[in-house]
């Protein structure tokens, strides 16, 4: 029998959750869930959750030699958990932020944000190339300097777990206190927005103060209906084409761009193109900006 | 009899559970019908979907499932329901239209994307013929 972790055990509660939030969308918001999007969603969820599963052990492995090489041994005191926790917040925001401006690593990201939707089952959905892209570097360096990769994974779960509840619309805000230095649902749901003032901001896991530090926060505004989903938005409830989607568009552009461009198609920011002809999130919202000074 | 796999136990109760939500999302009735609210909304999405575009001219489908909006440039978008929003695209030379009276199709070079029958009234052949000069039709 496989081992149950923190996400495993925390599955029966997303669900759970996940129908609450329906029964309050039926009386508040019905147009917060479709069944085809929310079926995508979770579609997506499971097979994340089986390309984890096979990929785990060489992420383990890759964990475990750099423990091997580790510079210190910092054990296993309490205090030790929350610092492993607090870098490993640390280490998310770093990936998710490289996560929307790199190619590379935004056409494995991008599945979780192509729902139209936000609401509990869009936190279910989750890459399945993830691995491919070699998004888990962020996340695993610790254990060179003498973390223990077993804590690594743990808090890694407990950050994920986290970020499941704040995919919501049914709660408006928390108290100043906990809005200033958590991730909530108001400041996710300025993440996933496409409006062009909240284009690639707040990308925290858990503490929204990486966002702060790091000049990427933007406060939720009243007055701003908000938008979700990519800028292109799918149009299609395709499993496959949800997954492939941007790494499908990476490889065209390879071969179409001369030589001298083809980088810039894996590692610049979405929507860079080497002619201008398409819009990153930078003139997005540039050009937004543009248009309310006139 | 050998054991089944935990791991394949797990994904099958998460496969048949994730049908149950999908069924009782069904069942609840969300994300049922939507329609565009009017001629703000579809200027608003369009100017969402590509940052400067500006219409000048709007036409919606009589029920309010999809528009097409030109701007000062000539460029022309179709807006059409995808579930319970909306999405659109820039119609170029590779565009499909046909008409048939009131009712105009557009379709894109996108197969994913699919296509959509608008009920246009009288303009759907004024729309139709601008369609064409786009090359395409």
């Amino acid at each position: 029998m496989g081992k149950i972790g923190p996400v495993e055990m925390a599955i029966p509660f997303f669900i759970t959750l996940i129908v609450i939030e329906m029964f309050w969308a039926r009386r508040r918001a019905p147009s917060a869930y479709e069944p085809k999007d929310t079926l995508t969603s979770l579609a997506l969820g499971v097979g994340s959750t089986v390309m984890g599963a096979l990929t785990a052990g060489l992420v383990v492995a890759a964990a475990l030699w750099l423990f091997q090489h580790r510079i210190a041994t910092i054990g296993w005191a309490w205090w030790v958990w929350i610092a492993c926790f607090v870098l490993d917040d640390f280490n998310y925001y770093w990936a998710h932020r490289t996560g929307h401006r790199v190619r590379w690593f935004w056409a494995s990201h991008v599945n979780h944000h192509s729902s139209q939707h936000y609401n509990l089952s869009t936190a279910l959905r989750q890459t399945w190339t993830g691995f491919f892209a070699l998004s888990f570097v962020f996340r695993i360096w610790p254990a060179f300097i003498g973390f223990d990769p077993a804590m690594i994974a743990t808090c890694g779960a407990v950050n994920l777990v986290y970020q499941f509840w704040i995919h919501t619309e049914a709660i408006r805000r928390f108290p100043p206190w906990f809005e200033a230095v958590m991730n909530t649902p108001s400041h996710h749901r300025v993440h996933h927005a496409i409006n062009p003032l909240y284009l690639d901001r707040n990308y925290a896991g858990v503490f929204i103060v990486w966002d702060k530090l790091f000049g990427s926060f933007e406060g939720e505004r009243d007055e701003v209906a908000i938008r979700y989903g990519i800028v292109k938005q799918l149009g299609t409830f395709n499993l496959l084409h949800s997954v492939f989607h941007e790494w499908i568009g990476i490889a065209k552009d390879l071969w179409s761009a001369p030589w001298g461009a083809k980088l810039g198609y894996l590692l610049r920011e979405p929507g860079w193109t080497h002619d201008g002809s398409r819009d990153t999130s930078d003139t997005i919202r540039a050009k937004w900006l543009e248009s309310r000074s006139e | 009899m050998p054991a089944v796999p935990f791991i394949l136990i797990q994904l099958a109760g998460s496969v048949i559970a994730i049908l149950l939500v999908a069924l009782l999302c069904a069942k609840l009735r969300l994300g049922d019908d939507v329609r565009l609210q009017g001629e703000a909304e579809a200027r608003e999405l369009a100017g969402l979907a590509v940052t400067g575009f500006e219409p000048s001219e709007v036409a919606i489908d009589r029920a309010g499932i999809g528009a097409l909006l030109r701007d000062p440039q000539g460029r022309v978008m179709l807006l059409r329901r995808h579930g319970a929003q909306f999405a659109a695209r820039l119609l170029d030379s590779h565009a499909f239209a046909r008409l048939d009276r009131n009712f105009l199709t557009i379709g894109t070079d996108e197969q994913t994307f699919g296509q959509v029958t608008l009920d246009l009234g009288s303009e759907a052949q004024v729309w139709a013929a601008s369609l064409r000069r786009l090359g395409g039709a």
